[in-house]
């Protein structure tokens, strides 16, 4: 008690006490440090040459709302991750020519990530963005309808032009990928804005007193909880709040007519994929971020498991789970605290047990999970853009 | 030239064969939650298209792999769960009404183990896993342990003569494996839910060494610990040809069927 008292001191300054209500000890005050500070420093992708070009990223942001690359011209990226609605589609699956399995994720920081999509069956954003493009129920378009589209549309082929160099390649899979990386580029500049939460991390790591009151109290409990009994943080941990990886969490992974084998079909899929980062569209020399998709290596677990979404503006993008089979915070927060162990291996996913929370608990590790919500959006006005000159 | 034709054949042989083989599936459930959205015609189904000889089956209730067992008496092969429902698996070792479920359920049905329970360290010695011990002694019947190195000494000082299946080999390295399967002659090993002994069709040295030393040791399981993995059945069969296909043919063949034919297959004709 007088160590922990000492921390807040140094921490704090004089009346630390008062500004740390709750008491925090040391090793808690660590761990909360360590989801921040937000947002974290820019960083290109080396897989993609026009990561962080601004032509490109302009490029990626047309086609993104471009319904020429749907099949029907009636579809575009936007369609299921929806600006106005965090970025996904708020629905329990996502509906395109017709509906898939699993439930939209928000594409909010997505550059953040390791594997791309709930199974992990892209190793990079640019390969991650073609999957909806060719996939049957997505947008079900080709190689060769997007290519087309890149080499006869004028304001696309100057666009591409000023974003690759040179014109639209005649290998269609060439121009697809290119496509994809353009996407990629834009969507790296997705990144949600501040929350109340970062702000009282903010201020505990500069010992501000007044700035740490203003954080909600339940929040402030339900943190305790996230970092503390829940142990939430174990996987949910760093700035964006995921480790990246996959686990099975006890939902059920039924869909008509069989299962979702999840990470177990994603690395089979990602090994098949053309467009993996061992193929010859990385444009990384060095070889280093085709490493872990080297190394990933097929496991029974990895059948039924799903990855760990991170959590920023996690409020706005209800439904819930890879399935989105659990319609509220609320909703999820029981499933963790009921935790069914007759799903769960006994060495499995050794670290989940039910937490059985109070239902004060409960509310308080949900306003701790709506406080990650950005106080306002950290993305520009789209503007209307000048047509492309050369 | 010519040997080289001929090694050439024998492997190409060889891996076709593997390809082919039947499987002895050591490590199947069956639960309640399994049955209500698998039934037990679609069950089998699985069993026969996964091309298995057959299937030691337990269940968390014991109705789901009698359901099965009278739907193919052939292929099932049934073992006695401590559990009525699987939220009882940590605390079945401190449930005095274990022995006597047990009891009532080996006077009406046959069997050709005990298990799989979940047992460790020195909860072996509780009078409830003693009792379970017992009975497999005095029934004649396999245990098939969950276990830590320290739980399955245990059994045996309990019954030097005790027969043991240890489920996924303790998730021990394989030279811990061989060690206690020099030090004890009736246990037997399942690989279940491992994957690092046949990852990429591969067979890495250290486990290599443990087949050839016991090659009629070693059983293959799938674990269909939840109801979506009885879908796992068919991949895991096929993925453990593939890793078989890189030990020697009489090696596979013994890992892949004939050591649970061997150990199982005759019990239930007593």
């Amino acid at each position: 008690m007088i160590a922990r008292a000492a921390v807040l001191a140094l921490l704090l300054g004089a009346g630390g006490a008062a500004a740390q209500p709750l008491g925090w000890s040391a090793d808690e005050v660590r761990v909360v440090l360590r989801h921040g500070p937000w947002p974290p420093p820019m960083a290109r992708d080396p897989s993609n040459r026009v990561s962080g070009n601004r032509d490109a990223i302009a490029l990626g942001e047309r086609l993104f709302f471009e319904p020429r690359l749907s099949q029907g011209g009636q579809l575009f990226c936007a369609s299921c991750h929806v600006p106005y609605r965090a970025w996904q589609d708020g629905r329990t699956r996502a509906r395109g020519l017709a509906e898939v399995d699993r439930n939209t994720p928000s594409v909010l920081n997505v550059r953040l990530q390791r594997w791309f999509g709930w199974d992990g069956a892209g190793d990079s954003l640019w390969a991650q963005s073609l999957r909806p493009i060719l996939d049957a129920r997505e947008m079900g378009a080709s190689a060769a309808q997007v290519a087309a589209l890149m080499r006869e549309d004028a304001e696309y082929a100057c666009r591409y032009r000023k974003s690759f160099g040179t014109a639209p390649a005649t290998d269609d899979a060439d121009v697809l990928v290119a496509v994809g990386k353009a996407l990629a580029a834009f969507q790296e500049t997705l990144a949600s804005g501040r929350s109340a939460f970062d702000d009282f991390r903010d201020a505990i790591e500069r010992g501000e007193r007044e700035a740490l009151e203003r954080y909600p109290r339940a929040a402030q409990r339900g943190l305790r909880i996230f970092v503390g009994k829940g142990a939430c943080n174990v996987c949910h941990l760093g700035p964006a709040f995921t480790n990246g990886e996959f686990h099975d969490v006890g939902v059920p992974f039924f869909i008509r007519g069989g299962v979702d084998p999840g990470r177990h079909g994603g690395i089979r899929r990602l090994q098949a994929s053309a467009y993996n980062l061992l193929g010859r569209h990385n444009d990384d020399q060095s070889g280093a971020a085709a490493t872990r998709t080297k190394h990933v290596a097929l496991e029974h677990r990895n059948f039924g498991e799903f990855k760990v979404p991170g959590l920023r503006n996690v409020a706005l993008t209800a439904p819930y789970m890879h399935n989105g089979s659990l319609a509220t915070l609320a909703d999820v927060v029981r499933h963790y605290s009921e935790l069914n162990v007759e799903r769960l291996h006994a060495d499995g996913e050794a670290i989940l047990k039910p937490l059985r929370l109070s239902s004060q608990e409960s509310v308080d590790l949900v306003a701790f999970l709506e406080s990650l919500t950005e106080r306002k959006s950290a993305l520009d006005e789209r503007r209307a853009a000048l047509p492309c000159s050369r | 030239m010519r040997a080289a034709a001929v090694l050439i054949a024998l492997t190409v042989l060889g891996t076709a064969r593997a390809a082919d083989l039947p499987v002895f599936d050591a490590h199947v459930h069956y639960s309640h939650d399994a049955w209500e959205s698998l039934p037990p015609k679609d069950a089998i189904a699985l069993l026969r298209k996964a091309g298995l000889k057959r299937a030691l089956v337990s269940s968390s209730g014991d109705d789901g792999q009698q359901r099965l067992y009278a739907e193919a008496p052939e292929l099932v092969l049934p073992s006695l769960r401590p559990y009525r429902s699987r939220g009882e698996i940590s605390t079945w070792v401190r449930d005095d009404s274990v022995p006597s479920y047990l009891e009532e359920r080996l006077k009406k049905f046959r069997y050709v183990a005990l298990g799989e329970f979940h047992l460790y360290g020195a909860d072996a010695d509780l009078a409830v896993p003693r009792r379970l011990v017992q009975l497999a002694k005095q029934h004649a019947l396999y245990l098939h342990a969950h276990s830590d190195v320290d739980a399955v000494e245990r059994i045996f000082r309990q019954d030097p003569g005790a027969r043991v299946l240890w489920a996924h080999s303790g998730f021990e390295r394989p030279e811990k494996v061989r060690e206690m399967l020099r030090k004890h002659r009736n246990l037997w090993c399942d690989l279940a839910f491992r994957s690092e002994h046949g990852a990429g069709g591969k067979v890495p040295a250290e486990w290599r060494a443990a087949f050839l030393e016991f090659p009629e040791r070693f059983m293959v399981g799938t674990d269909t610990f939840t109801p979506e993995r009885w879908h796992y059945i068919v991949e895991h069969a096929q993925w453990s040809r593939q890793w078989l296909a890189d030990l020697p043919a009489e090696v596979a063949e013994r890992i892949a069927w004939k050591n649970g034919e061997a150990v199982f297959g005759g019990m239930l004709r007593r």
